[in-house]
């Protein structure tokens, strides 16, 4: 990637960070649109697996600065779904788009599935509610919206074919 | 190049196991700690990194957080008032509607208190909305089965309303006194003349200005603006005494020998919304002066009597003062003829007492009677004539 890509990339990234903590607030849905896992996913896939879990621990390290109680499962999660991103990019980044959508939404609910359980948030009958109803309700907004990004920024986005 | 890729595999394993690890040692990192005495918290280091952190790296997004939702506070607190101020809005719109139904619904309320017996509340239904069209009758929701009957009276707590012209069993239909085919027999509220009420053809200042006309009365009475008239009780459809309106004025007519008046009704059909519906018994046995037309008539001869009270105290006055003239009449004549009794030698006459009290002054007027008819006439004319008519004989 060279420097070019890398800049669209962290411009798009940085763009998709800003909407996280602007446009979410704002629309406050129950089932909300994850835009740091969008960002993660679209920066894992030009990095290198390593790369991209330590991307992802810090994109973790932000998104876990607000939620003191559950500090570093955000973090143990994006450096999950990051690796995992980038080691399967050459499927990920196909020309599909309902299969990067259907990607994104297995990294939001799996994303989801990790804080809940490292993170003890929930208990019982809450915990199979989040998992079962709310996560993957949140997980398809954000594979929307996701996909939705991709479309819009495709031509600032450089594909790493390598 | 197999050999590179291995060692660049071992060095993303080794940067995830890395990660991993230091995801798992935040977990683990002890939030709050407490002093050694246990009464206070102290910072631990996951609230010292996050703090850290959001006071630095995320400090611009933190306050763009805020910002949204400061916005989204104020968006939904705007919707919120802009509800409140909607429901307030038609609160105001409904409160003109609801007080004049209040209203009604009092003067209703103090109607029947007043009749006691003898009638059968109802709302009134209009058929036709108030604002458009002639009203000329109502549908009212009591009928038969409650003891409404045809030509039933309808009357509101300002007055006469209409008549019933068809009772079902649960509802009935009344006719305005807008109706065509009303008539009431009418008067006014001293009695003095009577007639006949119509509706009058044409409005009169606006749409809701039904009018009436009083026909009939006659010529040598004339009614004033302002005079109340109520019906007569004549016919025995309605009872005597409800209020139908006032006299505006008088209608030119061809008629000779008769007046016809504009009349004002004291209700208005289209606000009418809730009504009386009087039973045959009462308006047999009459209303009374519930509506105000015995006071009228009372207050009349009330003054009557005042008025000839104030004539039989002038008479009386006057009564008194011709017997007191009499009677210094008469004392001025016996003196006369005493002194000409005396001056002949003769003895004078007795006393006379002309204020009716002479039995009881007899006794002792008999002892000294020359001395006592003496004092008694110096006493009369001392009263009664003028000193210097009294002297002039003297000199």
């Amino acid at each position: 990637m060279n420097w070019t890509g890398a800049a669209r990339t962290i411009l798009v990234c940085a763009i998709l960070i800003v909407l996280q903590y602007t446009l979410r607030p704002l629309l406050a849905w129950r089932a909300s649109i994850d835009f740091m896992i969008v960002a993660l996913l679209l920066g894992s896939v030009r990095l290198r697996p390593g790369g991209a879990a330590v991307y992802g621990l810090l994109l973790g390290f932000v998104a876990d600065s607000l939620s003191v109680s559950t500090f570093g499962a955000a973090a143990l999660g994006m450096c999950i779904v990051g690796f995992g991103a980038s080691w399967l990019k050459a499927v990920f980044f196909a020309d599909n788009l309902a299969l990067n959508g259907f990607f994104l939404f297995l990294a939001k609910w799996l994303f989801d599935m990790i804080v809940l359980v490292v993170g003890h948030q929930a208990h019982g009958a809450e915990i199979a509610m989040q998992v079962l109803v709310w996560s993957p309700l949140s997980a398809a907004v954000t594979a929307v919206a996701g996909v939705l990004a991709l479309s819009l920024f495709k031509p600032l986005m450089e594909v790493r074919t390598a | 190049m197999a050999t590179a890729t291995r060692s660049g595999s071992r060095t993303d394993a080794a940067l995830l196991v890395g990660c991993v690890l230091v995801s798992l040692i935040a977990i683990a990192l002890p939030g709050e700690e407490r002093s050694v005495d246990g009464t206070t918290t102290l910072q631990g280091p996951r609230e010292a990194i996050a703090g850290a952190l959001r006071r630095t790296v995320v400090a611009p997004l933190v306050g763009l957080q805020r910002g949204s939702e400061r916005w989204r506070v104020a968006w939904t607190s705007s919707q919120q008032q802009q509800l409140v101020i909607d429901s307030l809005s038609m609160r105001a719109t409904r409160l003109q509607g609801l007080q004049t139904e209040n209203d009604q619904l009092r003067k209703l309320l103090g109607l029947g208190t007043r009749l006691e017996w003898g009638f059968v509340p109802a709302e009134a239904l209009h058929s036709t909305t108030p604002n458009d069209g002639l009203v000329t009758s109502l549908t009212l929701t009591a009928g038969s089965m409650a003891g409404v009957t045809r030509y039933s009276p309808v009357v509101a707590a300002d007055g006469l309303v209409g008549t019933i012209r068809n009772a079902d069993p649960t509802m009935s239909i009344a006719i305005l006194y807008t109706d065509k085919d009303f008539a009431a027999s009418a008067m006014s509220a001293d009695g003095a003349a009577f007639g006949i009420v119509y509706p009058h053809p044409a409005r009169v200042g606006g749409g809701d200005s039904y009018m009436l006309e009083l026909r009939g009365v006659p010529t040598r009475v004339n009614l004033k603006p302002g005079t109340v008239i109520y019906t007569s009780g004549l016919g025995g459809t309605f009872p005597r005494g409800i209020t139908i309106g006032s006299i505006v004025q008088e209608l030119k007519t061809a008629e000779v020998w008769t007046r016809t008046y504009l009349v004002r009704p004291a209700v208005s059909p289209s606000r009418v919304t809730s009504v009386l519906i009087l039973s045959p018994q009462r308006v047999t046995q009459g209303t009374g002066n519930i509506w105000g037309a015995g006071t009228a008539v009372n207050t009349d001869s009330a003054a009557r009597r005042i008025a000839a009270a104030g004539d039989s105290l002038a008479k009386q006055a006057a009564k008194l003062q011709e017997q007191a003239r009499q009677a210094a009449l008469d004392s001025m004549k016996r003196a006369t003829i005493d002194s000409v009794r005396r001056s002949l030698g003769a003895t004078p006459l007795p006393p006379v007492d002309t204020s009716g009290r002479g039995a009881q002054r007899a006794p002792v007027a008999g002892g000294q009677p020359g001395q006592t008819t003496r004092r008694d006439t110096t006493r009369v004319r001392r009263d009664t004539l003028r000193p210097d008519s009294t002297r002039r004989p003297r000199t």
